[in-house]
This record gives structure tokens, sequence and C-alpha cells, in this order.
């Protein structure tokens, strides 16, 4: 501690080398920083609980899965048998289909921009069984309720995500009419009624309405039809979501499932949530495995050889002061860490620095990182950025100026005053 | 009745490898120096004056012999114990001051006394002290930058001088000063010799230097040749 000063002395020495030294370390902080931010989003996604976890069903040989509506009662209790008092059932359940148009009528003019993507569900399954939304205060998930509230009133009711809202220039109390691509000559007019929360990013550019109203659309398309019903009135029911106590539940329950006679035609699967994630994310694991292996790993040893580059420097320019130091009484092991506490101050507070930015500015102001993969189309920095930031620079600050300090530490008094003298 | 031996060099040899070449600098060299003794060891360069310097001031060990100062076989101390035998017992001074140019003169001759079990307040004193006696109390918060060279010497001294070490060694003290400043720079020495009783020993070309000295030694090839 007594000598701190000396080391800040030294970091101010040089202040166009600290600082381009620190600017290095906060860019390669910044791209580890965004590479892990990715990255745990993925492991947290499809890490294997082993309490309170999630199943999904879905159809077994097809992809997309698409199941007839009546699955789903029998599949939300579990497939339990009701005459069976021993069978067990879900704390919690949500069905999923998929609804996919355009606000654009003009199929030439359609476009990424006005795409309209909703869940069809139970609305006030939202709240409950929507992964990372189930697990906000009610005062985060304030705007949400508000809007499965009004949904009870306004059946034709929409929930649209912020980032979907803003890029159709549309607000809450507006109506637009939305133009079915997976279910052909089904247009749908919907009242927007609230939208989710900013966090998670993730349902930003999601939208849901309410299965009731569907099924209803649904049979108003037949009744003017002839009669016919819609070519995908069988094939609503995307997936079921299942909120199991603990793995042995969930082995119960698939048991019950998968020998059930009810799901058979077409037969289904059910999986864990992290394992239905981890198959989704299949596509991308090169990418992922790229990012892990190659890109994070790059990057520090980057950023080490930079601080490396500009402590050797340093050492070698102040090689009399050290000699000097030495004469005065101080030992090797002293002017060793003093040069690593140079290293170690800079990398640390260029670390945190760059990780309380990147961590502001992607959450605050971009809203999340937009980096699509899969169906998460953000990713949020999470709060344990703050540390890995300073962790990184730490680290990083200690491999680079490991060689200098030793070189610091190895000065021979007797040769550096020869060469004066 | 003659003071006791302060320094004392006992049949020291020095040689280093240059390459495949082995160089004998010093060769069975003999030397005592008494307390408060004010000591110039001159000859031409290569002669060893400096390489004997170092070994006395603990910054190198002989390749066979002995030195030992005030007592303590500085010659077989490990290098830990050199370190902590110079901060209490050497004072340095250099040629070229050799001051850490980011840190203000209070800090530089402060920096001895950051190695010794001492208060903040205890340091201040003894910084304060050590630059009356150099006759810079007004210039403790100049960078080395800021001070003539003359200043930055007595900075130097201050700084030698800061843990009252027994025995003060200089390297060409003089050697970057012109006439007056080097003058000043001895009669300080000499003050220091004879007010606060230390033993000086200094390296130097300068007659004017070795002439303030109780005693001049003459090295040639690592050997005394003659002493006055």
């Amino acid at each position: 501690m007594k000598l701190l000063f000396l080391i800040f002395e030294n970091i101010r020495r040089n202040l166009i080398r600290t600082t381009l030294t620190g600017l290095g370390t906060m860019m390669m902080v910044l791209v580890v920083t965004l590479v892990f931010t990715v990255l745990s989003a993925l492991d947290r996604a499809t890490t294997e609980k082993q309490t309170n976890l999630k199943a999904i069903v879905t159809e077994k040989w097809q992809i997309p899965s698409m199941m007839p509506y009546s699955y789903a009662k029998a599949l939300s209790d579990g497939g339990a048998n009701p005459d069976d008092p021993e069978a067990t059932r879900p704390e919690d359940s949500m069905s999923w289909g998929f609804f996919v148009g355009s606000t654009e009528e003009n199929p030439a003019k359609r476009s990424f921009e006005n795409l309209f993507f909703a869940f069809i569900m139970e609305p006030e399954k939202a709240r409950t069984m929507l992964d990372e939304v189930d697990m906000l205060s009610d005062e985060e998930a304030a705007p949400l309720l508000a809007a499965i509230q009004k949904m009870k009133d306004v059946p034709n009711g929409v929930i649209v995500g912020q980032e979907r809202l803003e890029k159709m220039k549309k607000r809450v109390g507006d109506r637009i009419t939305v133009f079915g691509r997976n279910y052909r000559d089904m247009d749908l007019e919907l009242e927007i009624v609230g939208t989710f929360p900013k966090e998670p990013a993730r349902y930003a550019d999601s939208s849901v309405i309410s299965r009731d109203y569907f099924n209803r659309q649904l049979d108003a398309y037949q009744r003017t039809h002839n009669n016919k019903p819609h070519p995908m009135a069988e094939k609503t029911l995307g997936l079921v979501w299942l909120r199991l106590k603990n793995r042995k539940a969930f082995n119960k329950v698939s048991e019950q499932i998968l020998t059930s006679p009810s799901f058979t035609s077409p037969s289904v699967k059910i999986e864990t949530s992290s394992t239905g994630i981890g198959g989704f994310l299949e596509a991308w694991r090169d990418v992922i495995w790229g990012m892990r292996t190659l890109m994070a790993p790059a990057c520090m040893l980057v950023l080490s050889l930079v601080i490396s580059n500009a402590i050797s420097i340093s050492v070698r320019e102040r090689q009399m002061e050290f000699a000097v130091m030495k004469v005065l009484g101080f030992r090797p092991g002293q002017i060793e860490m003093i040069v690593l506490a140079e290293a170690l101050i800079i990398g640390v507070s260029f670390g945190f620095l760059s990780a309380a930015m990147t961590y502001g500015v992607v959450n605050g102001y971009m809203g999340g990182l937009p980096f699509r993969i899969a169906f998460f189309p953000k990713f949020s920095v999470p709060t344990d950025a703050l540390w890995w930031g300073p962790a990184m620079g730490a680290l990083t600050a200690l491999a680079g100026s490991y060689g200098p300090a030793r070189s610091a530490r190895h000065v021979k008094v007797s040769d550096v005053f020869a060469r004066v003298t | 009745m003659p003071n006791p031996v302060c320094v004392d060099v006992r049949d020291v040899h020095k040689s280093f490898k240059r390459g495949i070449e082995t160089v004998d600098v010093l060769n069975g060299l003999n030397l005592q120096v008494a307390e408060n003794e004010f000591v110039s060891l001159m000859g031409p360069s290569g002669s060893g004056k400096t390489t004997l310097l170092n070994l006395i001031a603990g910054l190198d060990r002989p390749t066979s012999g002995e030195v030992i100062v005030q007592g303590e076989r500085v010659s077989s101390m490990t290098e830990t114990q050199l370190a902590a035998w110079r901060t209490r017992s050497v004072g340095f001074v250099f040629q070229f001051y050799n001051l850490l140019s980011v840190l203000t003169a209070y800090r530089n001759v402060e920096l001895p006394l950051l190695l010794l079990p001492l208060s903040a307040s205890e340091r201040k004193k003894q910084v304060m002290t050590a630059m009356d006696i150099v006759g810079l109390t007004d210039r403790v918060n100049h960078r080395p930058g800021q001070l003539s060279g003359g200043q930055q010497q007595r900075v130097g001294i201050a700084r030698a001088i800061v843990t009252d070490p027994a025995l003060l060694v200089a390297d060409e003290p003089t050697g970057a000063l012109d006439a007056k400043s080097a003058d000043d720079i001895l009669d300080l020495l000499g003050e220091l010799r004879k007010s606060l009783k230390k033993t000086i020993i200094i390296v130097t070309h300068d007659p004017r230097a070795a002439a303030r000295a109780d005693r001049e030694i003459h090295l040639d090839k690592g050997q005394l040749v003659d002493a006055r």
C-alpha cells in the first residue's frame, strides 16, 4: 500500500501509452463480453435443470410440429388418466400455435419489417409460463399484466413486443389487419391492447393472440367457405409446455404421454425445454463452438500481447530506475510486484469501464444485442459482465506483464551502472 | 586512538564473463577504511574503482575473498539480506543523480524509508531533516526536471542519508556538475562527515574532490597502487 503512489505515478508517466493500452483493453473486453453474453444466455437455456423444469411436447416425426388442437387438453394434463388418482400432473402448462403473417396486403411489398409473428396461446399463460417472463416481479411485468387483463374484454386483442410495435409504427389502442401467410386466406383484425415489458428482450419482436379468438376465426372461415374447414384446422397446435416439479415428475409424465393411446396420430415426443432448445441450436453448433473456443481465447491472447508489449517497453525504459531501487534496498520481488500491480490496475480499471459501458449501452440504449440465433432475437448483457470485464482485464494483464515483470526483477545493478560509468 | 574499522576488504578477487572471455577486475585486493574516514578511490578507467565500490556497497559479490562492513560479512549475505542491509547501512550517491523523474524531491528522498517500519509522520520527519541538511526544504515539491544539476545531486545526497546509514559511497558525485556546484557538493559531504560522523568513500577522477579526502587510494589493474 505504501508503494501505491509510486505505482500510480508510473501509470501516469506516459499517459498516451497508458491510454492506448487501456483502449486496447476496452476493445477486447467489449468483444469478449458480447461473446460471453450470447454464450451464457445459450448455456442457461440449454442447461438441464433438476427441479422446476419445463418440458416441451411436440410432434415426433415432423418439423415444424403441427398437432391437432384436440391434443391440447390432454397434453396439458400431462397425459394423465382422469381415472387414475396417482397420475402425475404438471404444475402448469401452456399451448402454442404460431400465426405468421404480414401487415402489408400487397405480397410484392411484404418484407421482414412488416412481418407479423404471434403465439396463439392462452394469454394468462404468458405471465406464468413464458421463459424469463415468469421470473419477472409483478412490478416489472406490469405492462403485460395490464394487457392480459384487457384481453378479457377485447377478444381480438393482441399483445405486441415493443420493437415490433415501433417497426409497425403503431401504438397501444391501434387496430391492425394481419394477412395470414401460414394460414392462407385468414386475415385477422386485431386491436393492440398492450406490450411485453422491455426485458426480456427475446419477446421484443413477438406477439400473443388469444387461442379462443383464433379458434373462433377458424370456425368463421369454415362458415364462409362452404363449411369446409381451413386446410390447417387440424394442425394448429405447435407445442405444449409443461411445468414439472422435478426430474421424477418429468419421467412419470413422459411415460404417461408416450404410452397413452390418445397421441398416436400424429405421434408425439416429450423432452425437457433445455434439450429442445439445444436441438434448435444444433444448426448453430459450429458458430457457437467458434465463438467459445476460437474467438474469445483469441481476443484474450491478443490483449495479453498488447499489454505485454506496452509493459515491456515501459520496463526497458525504466531499467535504470529499477537498478536504483535495488540499490536503495528494494527486493527483486517488490520490483516485480510493482510492475505487475501497474498492469493489473490498468487491466482491471479499463476492463471494468468497458464492461460497464457495454452493459449500459447494449441493455439501456440498444435494448439488447441484436444477434439472432434461432428464436433468440436479442441478448441482454448479464450483470455478471460487471465482474467478467475486470476479471478478463486482470487475467490478461497478469499474463501479459509476467514476462516483463520477471525481467524487471532480474535487472542486475552492477551491469546497469557499469554501462553508465 | 585510531577509529575502529568500518570497511574491511580482504583478499578480494572479482571476475566478469564477457562472452567467452573472463576479465579479472580485482586481484587479491585488501583495504581497510576506518569509521568517520573520508577516502577517495582513484585510477584509470577499468582499474576496478566502481567494482570495488559496488562490492563495498553490497551491490555485487566478490568471486572470492571477503567484504566486511561494520562487522557484517556483506560478501556472504543472500540477495534479500543484502537488500535489507543496504537500506539501513549504506547511502549511495550516483554520478547522474538517478532520481525517479515521476516523483517529487520529497517522494524521492522518502523512497528508502518505505522499506522500513515507519509511520507516515516519522517518514516525514526524517525526510524534512535530510532536506534541511542539504538545504532544500523549499524544493520538496519540485520534480527533478524542475531542479538544477546541483540541486538534484543534493536531493540524491538527502536520499542517501535519510535512513542515517553509517557509510556513504559516492560514484563520481561531482562528475556531472559545474565547478561551483561541485564545490558545494564536496562541502556538503565534508559537513556530513564532520557533523554526522559518516564514513565516506568516493570514486572520482576529480583531483579537487580527491583533495578533500583524508586518504587517496589509487587502483590500477585491480590492485592498490599507493595510498596518500
